[in-house]
């Protein structure tokens, strides 16, 4: 096996892992701040793919402006959902995580009705490769890692440094704390889940051009999702970049020794591994 | 101790009346699907009890059922004797997996069983074909043997049978419920230090929990295997596991009776929904959503919850302008 | 709170009148009741999906043509079909409210193999005639004398396909092979090594993915190392043989491409893109749209496109003519009594969308249960399906 072929594998598995980590974000800021496993968060991944396709692909809108629309719109769809359903639910995790199952069927369901059950193309917004050294990378590719980087820091910077996220990260910390702090925890429990669902919608919306969209394909980012919160550790951003480039690398390199099928086991044997050695994940608390 | 008795009663009595009132195989074949049903959400409910959501539980059920179909077809053992063997595989293999997934807790808990439960399923899936089958799973399981002059071939046979294991777990997890034991759980459901600082050894609590439940649901699934004939790695995994949280919640996790409610009520509900196809899961959602919304004790708690209301509204009619700081 | 019960409540009464009107029907005097079978939701929901919609079109022929005549009975078609989700547990129960709720002898469509399986413990027994399109080997046999298979699978497609690509492209020597790890993959991968090897190919991958993947350059990076002349994304469903397709030529793969168990041409156009798509082989594919097939099949394509709003794919014809087929042979024994259509089934041929098609396959499964027609293999040139060779398997030449 050629040093090439290896980096190649490494090259594949980190590739997209910067989306999954947008998905994992979302859905452990979520966590952080509602104490909620959001087991719909691949539905609203699904419903920014949607979008793309009806924005981009039929309508012609242009690439990053539809990402723009992605976002935005299911970042509310995600503050409707917190305020109509999820914020009488506060303080019971059991019921919510039943709750977001049913929301799971109900939007797989809904998009089954309202779009159909065939996979729906949406067209490359780019093409073309990048070939450095022997290795292969479409630019359409490079483009989505690049733009999930973006929203990565974007992020970052804005818990770090806004008013807004401050206070979302005061309410992950300690709520009763915030509250007397003068925090409004409503507005920062729906903002919150907002901004969680927009990074879903986003990643639908930068993968939809590379994947196709279709009512089901929810499942597996929110499963990559979860493998990558708990190996990365809850409520930690780094962590879930970590945790991201750990669950690429291993599958990646992993493709190549033993069947692409059995691949998949290897993540969650990752998760039970890390949970005996750091019981709260790599860089939990970070 | 009335209330339990007159329950475990309930239950006997109307699956010994069933056969009675219909003997068409369809009706039969869902009420045994309800009976394993409950004896799975039943013993879920053991450790959601200890305040854990076990995601790894189906595929316990999974160990036991792979566990006899291979020992009755690959080395003759009979139905009789691997219903007990499949059990104990699960609950043995339930004590490693047990101590591992129970050293953290909440989220983390869950999120490790989870993990477990596909790494089963994809094993099941994807190693030892010859053996496991692989995807194309395991076909041509028997039904089981004769066994003291009674002949298990037909469906009302395999009916009684389920309703006899579903009758005896139970009764099991009931008295447990209102044992010493029952209480114990409850208390670390409560309060998990509360406990731990009385003197409660919670860990081994939790872990007696988690491999009793094993058990019960190796059980399951060795009835299952023989039932279906069939076995295929997606009848353990995500979609049934949670179809098993769902009967639980909505039936209500406080009482004992939660789970029997939700699982009979569901699972009829589904039936009659199943010509519906995709919507069928659209009414489901929605019924989640209102359930969790507007009964969050889950469905037993309502009775109780309309008598609450009835009580206050009582109250207020005999003190209509009432203290505004009342209770 | 009263409100609350009072919302549950009639969530649950809407709930079971829209059951109740569901399973009530229409009340005619002779009514023959067929069940249908398949994944409705999920992952896999197009196969059913395809499957219901192909059985809706001839039940809905057949009744505005005034009903089925059945010997001195006219019949007026009734189709029950339930979803299974793809789980082979909810296969067989759904199964048992077709054959004892619904009473229905005919179940005429069911897709994914591990449910087939599940859902011949209650027909078989039950002699219930039981057709499907699950390509795993195992679902036809001497002990299962009750069911058929209604499409072509890999064991009649794979051997004559790949005789076709030694005649016509001799430079195709080493071939690659990826599936996704189920019963239909499994066996397709099976089949194709096999007719590979028995023409002396070089099998330079035989590969598996799980259902619902989507990235594939981690497996594709580690086949085209193996530097293959042709990849056949062989038992792949059509979205994912689109991102396979797609993903390869990213990673600079030019050589040949087949698509041994081919279902809807048109989605993988869609979805791997005009480039990635050209020059696809494909021996199952059908052309709704092409001029070669005859008018009642474009007839077909036309009427269901207005329909559904989607162009049918292989899986929603096969189950049309499995509908044809299964309804002339209760003509031909002038009765609905299962056994008599069995023999009237095996007895001669059928003039079919596909053509002249017959019960064969003794051969490979031991039973005539296997539907034979002619193979059209195609060629995907420029954006569009072109139809390129016809091929007879050996049942049908005779």
């Amino acid at each position: 096996m050629s040093i090439e072929l290896l980096v190649q594998a490494l090259l594949n598995g980190f590739g997209l892992a910067m989306v999954y980590v947008l998905v994992a974000l979302g859905l452990t800021l979520i966590f952080s701040i509602l104490e909620i496993i959001n087991f719909a968060h691949g539905e609203f991944y699904m419903l920014g793919g949607y979008i793309t396709y009806y924005a981009y692909a039929l309508f012609g809108l242009n690439y990053f402006a539809t990402l723009g629309l992605a976002i935005l719109t299911v970042g509310l769809a995600g503050v409707a959902a917190e305020r109509l359903i999820f914020h009488h639910l506060r303080g019971r995790a059991l019921n919510a995580f039943i709750v977001s199952l049913g929301l799971l069927w109900v939007m797989q369901a809904g998009a089954q009705l309202a779009f159909g059950v065939l996979d729906k193309p949406v067209p490359s917004a780019f093409s073309g490769v990048v070939r450095v050294f022997g290795l292969v990378m479409s630019v359409e590719r490079v483009v989505v890692t690049l733009s999930a980087i973006v929203l990565i820091a974007a992020l970052y910077l804005f818990l770090r440094w806004s008013r807004p996220g401050r206070a979302m990260r005061a309410v992950a910390q300690d709520p009763d704390a915030a509250a007397l702090q003068g925090v409004n925890i409503d507005a920062a429990s729906a903002l919150g889940f907002g901004v969680g669902c927009a990074l879903a919608g986003g990643a639908g919306g930068l993968l939809a051009p590379l994947f196709a969209v279709s009512p089901a394909m929810g499942a597996l980012p929110v499963v990559k999702a979860f493998i990558i919160i708990i190996v990365g550790g809850m409520g930690s951003l780094p962590g879930a970049v970590l945790g991201g480039l750990l669950l690429g690398g291993v599958e990646g390199l992993g493709a190549l020794f033993m069947g692409s099928a059995a691949v998949n086991i290897l993540g969650f044997l990752m998760v039970i591994v890390v949970l005996l050695v750091r019981p709260r994940g790599l860089l939990s608390g970070a | 101790m009335s209330g339990p008795a007159a329950g475990v009663a309930l239950i006997a009595l109307t699956a010994a009346a069933l056969p009675l009132i219909t003997r068409d195989s369809y009706y039969l074949d869902v009420a045994t699907t309800i009976l394993m049903n409950l004896t799975l959400t039943m013993s879920f409910r053991l450790q959601i009890s200890t305040g854990q959501i076990n995601m790894a539980h189906i595929s316990f059920m999974g160990i036991g059922a792979y566990a006899s179909a291979l020992l009755v077809t690959r080395a003759g053992l009979s139905f009789w004797a691997t219903l007990w063997i499949g059990a104990l595989v699960a609950a043995s293999l339930a004590v490693p997996i047990g101590s591992i997934a129970l050293r953290v807790s909440g989220p983390y808990y869950f999120l490790i069983t989870f993990a477990f439960s596909e790494v089963v399923r994809l094993f099941f899936n994807n190693f030892f074909e010859g053996l496991f089958g692989g995807p194309s799973g395991l076909v041509g399981i028997p039904k089981p043997g004769r066994v003291l002059g009674l002949a298990f071939d037909s469906k009302l046979a395999l009916y009684g049978l389920m309703a006899v294991m579903c009758v005896v777990v139970v009764l099991a997890l009931v008295r447990l419920d209102y044992s010493r034991f029952g209480l114990t759980a409850g208390a670390i459901r409560q309060a998990d230090l509360v406990a731990e600082t009385l003197g409660v050894n919670v860990f081994r609590y939790k872990l007696t929990a988690f491999v009793l439940g094993s058990f019960v649901a190796g059980l399951a699934g060795v009835f299952f295997a023989h039932f279906r004939q069939v076995l295929h790695s997606s009848d353990f995994g995500l979609e049934p596991m949670v179809l098993l949280v769902v009967f639980t919640v909505i039936g209500g996790t406080g009482s004992v009776w939660g789970p029997a409610v939700g699982t009979i009520l569901m699972t009829i509900a589904s039936e009659l929904l199943r010509e519906l196809h995709h919507y069928e899961i659209l009414v489901f959602g929605a019924v989640l959503i209102l359930t969790m919304l507007f009964a969050p004790e889950g469905l037993v708690a309502l009775p109780s919850a309309a008598r609450r209301l009835l009580r206050r509204r009582r109250r207020q009619a005999t003190a209509p302008a009432g203290a505004g700081l009342a209770p | 709170m009263m409100r609350i019960r009072a919302s549950i409540a009639t969530i649950a009464m809407v709930a079971l009148v829209a059951a109740g009107i569901a399973t009530r029907g229409a009340a005619q005097d002779k009514t023959l009741t067929i069940g249908v079978l398949g994944p409705l939701s999920g992952g896999a929901a197009s196969y059913g999906v395809e499957l219901v919609r192909g059985a809706e079109m001839k039940a809905d022929e057949i009744n505005k043509a005034g009903g089925l005549k059945v010997g001195n009975d006219v019949y007026h078609i009734k189709l029950v079909s339930y979803d299974h989700k793809a789980l082979a547990a909810d296969a067989a129960t759904a199964a048992n409210k077709l054959v004892f709720q619904d009473k229905v002898k005919y179940i005429i469509g069911n897709a994914v193999g591990a449910t087939c399986n599940a859902v011949q413990t209650v027909t078989e027994p039950e002699k219930v005639l039981f057709s499907f399109v699950c390509w795993g080997t195992n679902n036809l046999g001497p002990d299962k004398p009750h069911s058929f298979r209604a499409m072509l699978s890999q064991w009649e497609v794979a051997e004559p396909f790949y005789r076709w690509v030694k005649e016509k492209h001799p430079a195709v020597k080493r071939v690659a092979l990826i599936s996704p790890n189920d019963t239909s993959g499994k066996d397709t991968n099976t089949a194709v090594v096999k007719a590979l090897k028995g023409l002396a190919f070089e099998v330079a991958a035989d590969e598996y993915y799980e259902r619902g993947t989507k990235d594939f350059y981690p497996i594709l990076t580690k086949m085209l190392a193996t530097q293959p002349d042709m990849l056949d994304v062989a038992a792949a469903p059509a979205g994912e043989a689109g991102l396979i397709l797609k993903q390869a030529r990213e990673l600079g793969f030019k050589g040949a491409k087949g698509w041994t168990a081919g279902t809807n041409p048109f989605t993988i156009i869609g979805v791997a893109g005009k480039d990635a798509a050209e020059g696809v082989w494909s021996p199952t594919n059908i052309n709704v749209k092409s001029d070669f097939v005859s008018p009642t099949v474009r007839r077909f394509g036309e009427e269901y496109e207005k329909r559904y709003k989607e162009v049918p794919g292989v899986i929603a014809v096969a189950n049309y003519a499995a509908f044809d087929v299964f309804t002339k042979a209760m003509q031909d024994a002038r009765s609905l009594d299962t056994d008599k259509v069995l023999a009237a089934l095996t007895q001669k041929p059928f003039d079919t969308v596909w053509g002249k098609l017959v019960l064969g396959g003794k051969e490979t499964y031991g039973i005539d249960r296997q539907f034979l027609y002619p193979v059209v293999i195609s060629e995907i040139r420029d954006g569009k399906v072109v139809d390129i060779a016809q091929v007879l398997p050996a049942a049908l030449k005779k």
